[in-house]
């Protein structure tokens, strides 16, 4: 297995280019890909480690958007005041996530390309509407995380393409997060939550609620959203609409019976609180 | 250990607590086997190899990881601190003191890593809530002791350091 480490954005593209016939696999935090070799699957023959791209790590605060450096981890979201006291939901989702060990490794640009349906950043980051910037021998372009995971594992990353930066925009709105899993802590989640919005006199003026671990990528719940906002719906609608957006499964974790009731205690409890309805 | 068919070879410097290290090393080889095997640096265990244990853990640059999910490539240039590393002297460190003190070891396969996350764990909180060592813990493992005697044990290392 041959090793790289680029350590400029140019050595990257040069080194990129130069294998696009070849099977390369780059390497974050590798909290991931590490646990998928120990199980047996093939190394690839180039490893190509990002962790020497400087500009990867970098986080921007402009005036209307935030830009989060791929390689920065999920510790650093964590702990950073920024994130407490504008995106909370990723704040929470990050606090909940595996041990410190993990935390300190692994990545919120690993998070999004491991495309994960039970990946714990993911649905804040949907809720957000966060937008991603991808660089590759063709040049960088944009595009919006719903568009650009497309199923368990897949994403819409063309050979030898990666994740730069994942862009927030500044908003006033409140967020929170949930996550349900067989324990506390180091459990996959068998569903998580995310819920932006704006809240004035019980009424909503602007709510997005993300799903994860219900569905082949995350889902917007947003039959349900809708007619909340737009005050088409009440109470006893909400457990069909919120089903309507969803496809749990059954593997080892939950039943898909379970996930469903799960999320919707969840997102009932929360327009409760939020509605005292 | 993981394989690949095409073995290549790389010309690692590492410094490992406080020594460089130089060596020439296939590119698969993880960094805990290059630490037990190459080094015969042994107090960081193997148990689970997939990063949900704990009883691997390092300080790599000053923070915890698990050397198990880590290629020994990826660390060229870094600092590492194990288990053997930790105290300067052959003393033990109050952490390791009040392990013992507190009977928190049994079998001992999970205490390297419980006493280096104990450690790091006091740099980031100097005076612990019980709630904020077990969520500090959380991805170190133990069979024998049921944690309360590791938690008693950090907590008065903290207190002991005032
Ligand atoms: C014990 C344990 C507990 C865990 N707990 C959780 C948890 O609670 N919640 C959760 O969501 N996940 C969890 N995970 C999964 C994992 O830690 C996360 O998904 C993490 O964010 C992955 O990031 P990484 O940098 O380690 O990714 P890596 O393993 O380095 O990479 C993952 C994938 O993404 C690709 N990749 C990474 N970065 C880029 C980039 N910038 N551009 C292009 N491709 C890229 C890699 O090629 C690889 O295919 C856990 C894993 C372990 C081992
Ligand atoms: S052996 Fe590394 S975490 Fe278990
Ligand atoms: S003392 Fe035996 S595993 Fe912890």
């Amino acid at each position: 297995m041959q090793f790289y480490q680029p350590t400029s954005m140019r050595e990257f593209i040069e080194l990129s280019s130069s294998l696009s016939d070849e099977f390369a696999t780059f390497l974050a935090g590798g909290t991931d890909l590490l646990p998928r070799y120990e199980r047996g699957q093939a190394m690839p023959d180039h490893l190509i480690d990002l962790k020497k791209l400087s500009d990867l790590y970098h986080i921007n605060i402009k005036d209307d958007v935030i830009q989060i450096g791929a390689l920065t981890s999920i510790q650093v979201i964590q702990e950073k005041p920024l994130f407490q006291s504008e995106f909370m939901a990723l704040h929470m989702a990050a606090h909940d996530f595996a041990g410190a060990q993990i935390r300190h490794r692994g990545t919120i640009g690993g998070n999004i390309v491991n495309a994960s349906p039970a990946g714990d950043l993911l649905p804040a980051l949907y809720a957000f509407g966060a937008v991603l910037t991808l660089i590759g021998p063709d040049g960088e372009r944009q595009l919006p995380i719903q568009d650009f995971v497309l199923g368990p594992g897949k994403t819409a990353l063309k050979q030898n393409e990666i994740l730069v930066t994942i862009n927030l925009e500044r908003t006033p709105y409140k967020s929170t997060f949930h996550k349900v899993g067989l324990r506390q802590s180091m459990a996959i989640s068998v569903a998580n939550l995310a819920f932006v919005y704006s809240e004035k006199n019980g009424v909503f003026d602007y709510l997005k609620i993300a799903a994860g671990a219900v569905a082949p990528t995350i889902v917007t719940l947003d039959k349900l959203t809708s007619t909340i906002l737009d005050n088409t719906s009440t109470p006893e609608d909400w457990p069909l609409l919120i089903e309507a957006d969803i496809s749990p499964i059954d593997d080892i974790r939950a039943t898909a019976k379970y996930r469903k009731q799960v999320v919707n205690n969840l997102v009932q409890a929360f327009l409760r609180r939020e509605l005292t309805v | 250990m993981l394989h690949h068919p095409q073995p290549h070879t790389f010309q690692l410097e590492v410094t490992i607590n406080g020594e460089l290290v130089q060596r020439e090393i296939p590119t698969h080889l993880r960094l805990l086997d290059f630490l037990r095997e190459d080094l015969g640096l042994t107090g960081s265990k193997e148990v689970c190899g997939e990063g949900e244990c704990g009883a691997c853990t390092i300080i790599l640059n000053g923070q915890t990881v698990n050397s198990c999910l880590i290629l020994a490539v990826e660390v060229h240039g870094a600092f590492i601190v194990t288990i053997e590393g930790l105290a300067d002297t052959q003393e033990l460190t109050e952490m390791q003191k009040s392990f013992e003190d507190h009977h928190a070891v049994q079998c001992g396969y999970c205490i390297p890593g419980m006493v280096l996350t104990g450690e790091k764990l006091l740099d980031r909180h100097p005076h612990p809530t019980r709630d904020e060592i077990k969520y500090e813990l959380s991805g170190n493992i133990c069979r024998c002791t049921g944690y309360h005697k590791i938690i008693d044990a950090i907590q008065r290392a903290a207190d002991d350091r005032g």
